[in-house]
């Protein structure tokens, strides 16, 4: 037995909650399948209209992916609340807010991550550039992170609430707007030959605010909920 | 030295218990009793800081616990009434991340050798714990307690589920912790009995709290 450091316990913690995504493999991909689903059910109904797809493209890949995050989120901190194992966190060596922020990169990891790997193939269906998938895909890289710790903070809230879900959205719906649009904005930019980097920029900016608070306020909700 | 400072517990507005004044030193345990609904586990997680009381302070060795959450989490184990395990992962698993959280690694020799003084061993550790019975939980968690040789043990309703030789090995596990380590020990139960299957020589040094 020896004792190991803050961030091997927060690995471990990462491990450990991506272990779980892939054990309950029917509900991580869940939230994938819709994605794919969403994404793929726009070009079918819609038909070849190859202008009119190049045009909602970002649109709908945005709008998925937002909902597909959303879906996954409440079983974020619920689990572990129910099971007693969110008392064993916030009585870890590690402060909460830290176990918080490695629980959102696996988060991240089993959702935002595979929709980000996915949608350059799914983007295909709605003949693309190739500059814009490129966007599209950076976009996504910087945004998806944002979407899973603004989201934590709805999980947090949320804890201990029977089909928690439909509030989560509520809640955190009008606070990942501006990552929809500026996402959705970049792709645009493109496609007009425009500037897309300003996009790009600001989206950072989100993140590493999100991604910096958003740790603090979950945190903050879930000591309340244990209290 | 575990001691609590005119304590109060509110839970809605209806007062559970208040003025509580406890005072645990090494080598001592708590034993709390009390009725459904009494306030027992709401004391176990004010004492565990997990809680803050309506009233009243908590102290370890003179120290307030809210300016040194640090060191006393450092050295306490909580167990509450929910055995902390993780239904897909199994026993060697959930231990394994359950020591990672307290800043230790174990290796995975020293887990199952711990199992095995639970009677835990085979094909049985290596499960899925969603296929274990109950009792066998609760042996998984209290694993814990031998694992990870804290100096506080807070535990809410141990003995539950647990069969005759589960409570003989809890029993002697208290013993050791109290009368060898000389270390603390916080404990409900709301039989009594229970109590008695911890060897008589403890009963000296137990502190019964009836709410």
């Amino acid at each position: 037995m020896h004792t190991i450091s803050s961030s091997a316990i927060l690995l471990g913690i990462i491990r450990r909650d991506l272990t779980l995504a892939l054990r309950r493999g029917s509900d991580t991909c869940g939230a994938i399948f819709f994605f794919i689903l969403v994404v793929s059910l726009f070009p079918l109904a819609l038909g070849s209209e190859t202008k009119l797809l190049q045009q909602i493209a970002p649109g709908v890949i945005w709008v998925a992916a937002l909902l597909a995050v959303m879906l996954s989120l409440s079983r974020l901190f619920n689990d572990d609340f129910q099971d007693g194992v969110l008392e064993q966190l916030a009585l870890s060596k590690c402060p909460l807010e830290l176990i918080v922020f490695a629980k959102t990169i696996a988060h991240w990891c089993y959702t935002g991550c595979v929709l980000l790997l996915l949608s350059p193939i799914l983007a295909l269906q709605f003949n693309l550039s190739s500059q814009s998938i490129e966007v599209l895909f950076l976009a996504l890289l910087i945004g998806t992170p944002c979407l899973s710790s603004i989201g934590s903070i709805g999980a947090a809230l949320t804890v201990g609430i029977k089909s928690s879900g439909a509030l989560i959205s509520l809640l955190i719906l009008p606070l990942l707007i501006p990552v929809l649009i500026l996402g959705t904005l970049a792709v645009d930019a493109v496609a007009n030959d425009l500037p897309y980097w300003l996009y790009l920029y600001l989206l950072i900016a989100m993140s590493l605010l999100a991604g910096f608070f958003a740790p603090l306020a979950s945190a903050a909700a879930l000591r309340i909920v244990l209290d | 030295m575990l001691s609590t400072h005119e304590l109060s517990c509110q839970r809605g507005r209806q007062q559970l218990w208040s003025h509580l004044n406890l005072s645990i030193a090494p080598g001592q345990m708590a034993f709390i009793k009390g009725a459904n609904g009494s306030g027992k586990s709401s004391l176990l997680r004010i004492l565990a800081g997990l809680s803050s009381p309506y009233d009243g302070e908590i102290f370890w060795h003179g120290h307030n616990i809210r300016k040194c959450s640090d060191t006393y989490r450092s050295e306490l184990l909580y167990i509450g009434h929910q055995t902390p395990l993780k239904h897909e992962l199994s026993a060697i698993e959930n231990l394994l991340s359950l020591t990672q959280l307290h800043g230790l690694h174990a290796s995975l020799a020293e887990i199952t050798k711990v199992l095995s003084i639970w009677e835990l061993q085979g094909k049985t550790i290596g499960l899925a714990t969603k296929q274990l019975s109950q009792g066998q939980k609760q042996r998984v968690s209290l694993a814990q307690l031998s694992l990870l040789k804290k100096s506080v043990w807070i535990l809410d309703e141990p003995f539950n589920s647990l069969d005759a030789a589960g409570s003989k090995i809890l029993s002697q596990h208290l013993e050791e912790h109290l009368l060898i380590h000389k270390k603390m020990v916080v404990i409900t139960s709301h039989v009594h009995e229970n109590a008695a299957q911890i060897a008589t020589s403890l009963s000296q040094i137990e502190q019964l709290i009836q709410f």
